[in-house]
């Protein structure tokens, strides 16, 4: 170890310690070392990932792995509690659930509950070099019904119904020009806003899947079509990107908010 | 009659040092970039997290008028009879809870205000964890007297996802034999009238992952014909707008949509006037982070259109 | 023989209570006159039919409101429905609650039920029995009430003898519909048998408490469907994408020339491999953290073996970094074929496709190492890409390459497409490989998709059409899928 580095290992961990005794004397409640110790903690694994941004540095390592780790784990954890314990055991015998305490449905026990134990055991084959063949079956199983199940989903939501969402009037109480303009109204609910808005969709709509058409050259009319269709998908990625930019911003508030309230409590 | 001068609050002063500060710097970056010198990215990135750290210790907020898309969810709410019974799913993890846990705690108050029965699940394992921060802040902070199981009930977390859904759309039992904390389905009494998700007045999902709102629509929405709205993180709002109004009723977009929330409760009930507003609280630094950004973006192409008129771009 | 005994002993004693349950079953039923009260005009013309489209055991009810509902007198506060029950299935529900009280037992989570009622009763009965007894006794239980919903249909026809009206649900005023949604579980107590005779009845309750019964709707008998017509469109798609995709793979495998587009970042993609050959640089190539079964990932092998053709035709460097194990063996074999189908077999180096690491943001360290090091003169990302996206394409845009993307995750495709020179959006990433492979299946169910496209618009600018002239209803009602 170098000597820089381990001037800011001890600066780290004094500061650590110091956070934690302060927290420790103030915090109110039935345990405040205990609380200390955890908002420091939290502090710094927030401020040691942040450190990302100065440079790649052992800390910010050491609070990824701990993260990826510690959520591996968890899911892991209650993956196990919430689907062998909590949906299939229950179904399969009253001894078993006794001894993992939970409540065995009577009447509900089923031969076909044994299949996804088995599946279950034949995708754990993976692990093994010689038998990882094997969970080839069960892989099947899940891509294939998936597969079924989405599609039929995907093509009732994403394409019957959406087909249903662009079939609207283009001119939405139309009474003439005349009437359209000295009547012009500008509220968001009026009349130009909307027939602008389902314009607007429809446009894009064609367009956009024009763009999507590989079968055609894109030239004449229908390549012009196809740039208003670019175009639009250009100012969907753009809202799309603002609003990544809101969401990121919003995490390190939530950051911030948490570093200036429950560790350094200078906001209340 | 109080001079002009006392009238200046704390976050007057608090919006004028951040202005200033924010302006300093974008012309400092400014001058830096237009004189062909290179900006390190640390800078850049120091100047965001203090953009953001002095409105949040100011706590400089705005006010929010109500979108029609946030608004409709609202309208819904508020159209719903005393004792419908609405399903709000946790389908999010602590990663994204800045963004979607104020939505939760707003419509949670906002249904038991009205006397809405509330039922809640989780898709995301780490969702269960949220969902007990609603219970203490907000569902046995503030409502007291709503008994669990009569007025409430917490289903937990189950794992499958799309699975799950699938199932519930046609039968509750069949995937939550219990609620969280081992109570058999058939002895809630929220659930006396509710087989499955075909029976509930409304389902609200806050979330931003998979599985979120899209499988909800996909699995349940649509094929139940059960009214939808949703909740999500801002980076996912975009591909949900096309469900919007068809198949999903409503949507509150990352934390923008959540103050519009907020802010359309607070003033729509003088009883809301004291509750919290995390979310407006959030737009504060918002605001300003994306003055900053947006003003990177025009420096950044000034630059673009001006070093390609000279010819460095081609 | 002890357990039958002690079965028998506990059933006679709940039978025994039947009549006090029936009592209370007519307590709710309070049509009797009270002479006092003003009696509103009864519903008229209730009819029912069993539910469409669904799996059975439940009906729709329907009325026509009572003339003092809105109009009239205006008394009419909510309507009560009720439907006819037999004996055997008051006496199975009270077996039902029996068998919930005994679960409480055996759970320890009595402490719910409330003193002095019927649960509680049944509670001090069962309180008396071992763990084990209570056990065969919930099982015989569960048998009874299974062999006792068989005669469930049959115990329906003695109407009107032998049962009792029992109170469905209430519905404001206003309102002349009400679906009566049984349940399929014979354990559960709101079971509606199929191909039994059901009765029904509504009244209508002012806010007094006066009530008037309409008609008696009954024998009426509820099935399940095979077939909901409701989602006719559904099939009908299904069928047609499908017809469609096997024609157009058939097709292309009888060697049909099928017309696809060319794109400009595919056609970019020869350029830079051009431009790498002049500087004297290598070529980086991405296959994202999509794993081999991914569409994206598996698109992006047909572009690596095109990449890796020209690589080896014009000898320049290509590097490989892989995510998962299973798609490195899959690019080696791409890469492998496509030097020998170059005729250039001796240039592959077998580490040309290396495997980095299976943790996301090691993985996108360790590339853009290679990104600074190895100055790449191309960057192509073609794959699955999650966060990864900007970091990589950022890094990548420091160090002067030509950058060309393709993904189908349309969260990503924002990053590509301010980082990148060229992006491939979504679907274009299917259609380059298609392009490039000529691969039968993929370029059939790319036509196959074209023509899903096609009828779309066609469809919108039909519908638009219609919906000016206010025939759109019946237009949309074709795609409309309910259940």
């Amino acid at each position: 170890m170098k000597k820089t580095s381990m001037v800011v290992f001890a600066t780290i961990a004094s500061l650590f310690l110091l956070s934690w005794i302060v927290k420790g004397m103030f915090s109110e409640g039935s345990s405040p070392y205990l609380d200390g110790f955890l908002v420091t903690l939290a502090a710094f694994l927030t401020l040691a990932i942040m450190s990302f941004l100065y440079k790649d540095n052992p800390y910010y390592k050491f609070a990824e792995h701990l993260f990826v780790g510690v959520s591996a784990a968890y899911a892991m954890c209650l993956g196990f509690w919430s689907t062998i314990v909590g949906n299939l055991i229950p179904r399969l015998s009253s001894t078993v659930s006794d001894f993992f305490q939970v409540n065995y449905i009577e009447g509900d026990y089923n031969i076909f509950f044994v299949i996804p134990i088995i599946f279950g055991i034949l995708l754990l084959m993976r692990l093994s070099p010689k038998a990882g063949w094997l969970s080839r079956w069960p892989l099947a199983f899940i891509v294939g019904t998936t597969a079924g199940l989405n599609f039929v989903r995907y093509l009732r939501s994403d394409f019957i119904n959406q087909i249903n969402s662009t079939i609207i009037p283009l001119l939405i109480d139309w009474n003439g020009f005349g009437d359209f303009f000295s009547n012009m109204n500008f509220s968001a609910t009026g009349q130009l806003v909307m027939m602008f808005s389902n314009l607007v969709i429809f446009v894009g709509v064609v367009c956009g899947i024009i763009y999507f058409y590989f079968s055609k050259e894109h030239t004449g009319w229908f390549g012009r079509a196809s740039k208003v269709g670019i175009w639009i998908l250009m100012i969907t990625f753009g809202a799309s990107f603002g609003y990544t930019v809101m969401g990121r911003i919003s995490l390190l508030v939530g950051r911030i908010t948490f570093l200036f309230k429950d560790w350094l409590e200078i906001i209340s | 009659m109080l001079s002009p001068l006392m009238a200046i609050t704390v976050q007057d002063i608090g919006i004028t040092v951040s202005l200033v500060f924010i302006l300093l710097g974008l012309a400092w970056l400014a001058w830096r970039s237009f004189s062909g010198k290179e900006v390190d990215r640390r800078i850049i990135f120091l100047f965001i997290f203090f953009s953001v750290a002095m409105p949040v210790i100011f706590k400089i907020s705005f006010k929010f008028k109500a979108t029609p898309i946030v608004n409709a969810l609202y309208e819904k709410i508020e159209s719903l009879p005393n004792n419908s019974t609405v399903l709000i799913s946790y389908d999010f993890d602590p990663a994204m809870a800045p963004e979607v846990q104020p939505m939760a705690d707003a419509l949670s108050r906002h249904c038991l205000s009205r006397d809405i029965k509330i039922v809640y699940m989780c898709l995301f394992p780490t969702g269960q964890g949220q969902l007990e921060q609603t219970f203490s802040t907000v569902v046995r902070n503030e409502f007291p007297e709503k008994q669990d199981g009569i007025d409430f009930v917490n289903l937990g977390y189950k794992a499958g996802g799309e699975g799950v859904l699938n199932v519930i759309v046609t039968d509750f039992e069949k995937m939550f034999p219990t609620d969280v904390n081992s109570v058999p389905y058939s002895e809630i009494p929220i659930f006396d009238n509710i087989k499955s998700c075909k029976n509930l007045d409304l389902i609200i999902s806050i979330g931003g992952g998979r599985p979120g709102i899209k499988e909800w629509v996909l699995f349940v929405g649509d094929p139940g014909n059960i009214p939808m709205a949703a909740g999500v993180a801002a980076v996912v709002a975009p591909q949900l707008y096309p469900y919007y109004p068809n198949q999903i009723l409503g949507l509150l977009g990352g934390v923008k949509g959540a103050a519009e929330y907020e802010n359309r409760l607070r003033d729509s009930d003088p009883k809301f006037a004291d509750m919290p507003t995390p979310a407006t609280t959030m737009m504060g630094p918002q605001t300003l982070a994306h003055i900053v950004v947006m003003s990177f973006i025009i420096i950044g192409n000034i630059l673009f259109f001006r070093n390609r008129k000279r010819g460095e771009i081609s | 023989m002890k357990v039958k005994l002690l079965f028998a002993v506990i059933l006679l004693l709940l039978l025994s209570s039947l009549s006090f349950a029936q009592d209370d079953s007519a307590e709710i039923d309070t049509s009797a006159v009270v002479e006092e009260l003003v009696l509103p005009a009864p519903p008229g013309n209730l009819s029912g039919v069993d539910k469409p489209n669904d799996h059975g055991h439940s009906i729709d009810l329907s009325w026509e409101l009572s003339p003092d509902d809105g109009g009239g007198l205006n008394t009419v506060l909510q309507y009560d429905i009720y439907h006819w029950v037999p004996n055997l299935m008051l006496e199975l529900n009270l077996v039902r609650d029996s068998i919930s009280v005994i679960q409480k037992i055996i759970r320890k989570t009595t402490n719910g039920i409330i003193e002095g009622s019927q649960a509680d009763s049944m509670k001090k009965v069962f309180e008396k029995l071992s763990r084990s007894e209570l056990f065969d006794v919930r099982n015989s239980l569960t048998e009874y009430v299974k062999k006792g919903n068989k005669g469930l249909a049959e115990a329906c026809k003695s109407y009107p003898e032998g049962g009792a009206w029992l109170f469905l649900d209430k519905k404001p005023s206003g309102t002349s519909t009400f679906d009566h949604i049984g349940s399929k579980e014979f354990k559960s107590s709101g079971f509606v048998p199929d191909f039994a005779n059901l009765y029904y009845r509504v009244d209508a309750v002012t806010a007094d408490g006066a009530k008037a019964s309409s008609n008696i709707l009954g024998p009426i008998q509820s099935s399940g469907q095979w077939y909901n017509t409701f989602r006719t469109p559904v099939v009908f798609s299904v069928l047609l994408f499908t017809l469609l995709t096997v024609f157009f793979v058939q097709k292309a495998r009888k060697g049909a020339d099928l017309y696809v587009r060319p794109l400009g970042g595919i056609e970019a993609v020869d350029d830079a491999i051009g431009r790498a050959t002049e500087m004297g640089r290598p070529i980086l190539y991405v296959l994202g953290l999509g794993s081999a079964a991914d569409i994206a990932t598996i698109a992006s092998f047909t572009i690596l073996g095109r990449v890796a053709k020209k690589v080896a035709e014009y000898q320049t460097e290509l590097l490989v970094p892989t995510y998962d194990p299973i798609v490195m063996t899959v690019a080696q074999e791409v890469v492998k074929s496509a030097y020998l189908d170059a005729g250039r077999p001796d240039a592959y180096k077998e580490d040309t496709v290396h495997f980095v690491t299976q943790s996301q943001f090691a993985y996108v360290a360790a590339v853009n190492g290679i990104m600074l090091r190895e100055l790449p003169a191309t960057n192509i990302y073609m794959g699955k890409f999650f966060a990864e996206s900007l970091i990589l394409a950022e890094t990548g845009a420091l160090a002067g390459s030509i950058q060309i993307s393709g993904t189908d995750e349309i969260a990503q495709i924002p990053f590509f497409i301010v980082a990148c020179d060229y992006t491939l959006i979504g679907e274009e990433l299917y259609a380059a490989s298609a392009y490039l492979g000529k691969e039968p299946v993929l370029l059939g169910s790319l036509k196959a998709q074209d023509y899903a496209k096609a009828a779309i618009i066609v469809l919108a600018v039909i519908g638009v059409i219609l919906a000016q002239f206010d025939f759109g209803t019946e237009f949309v009602n074709l795609f409309e899928v309910v259940n």
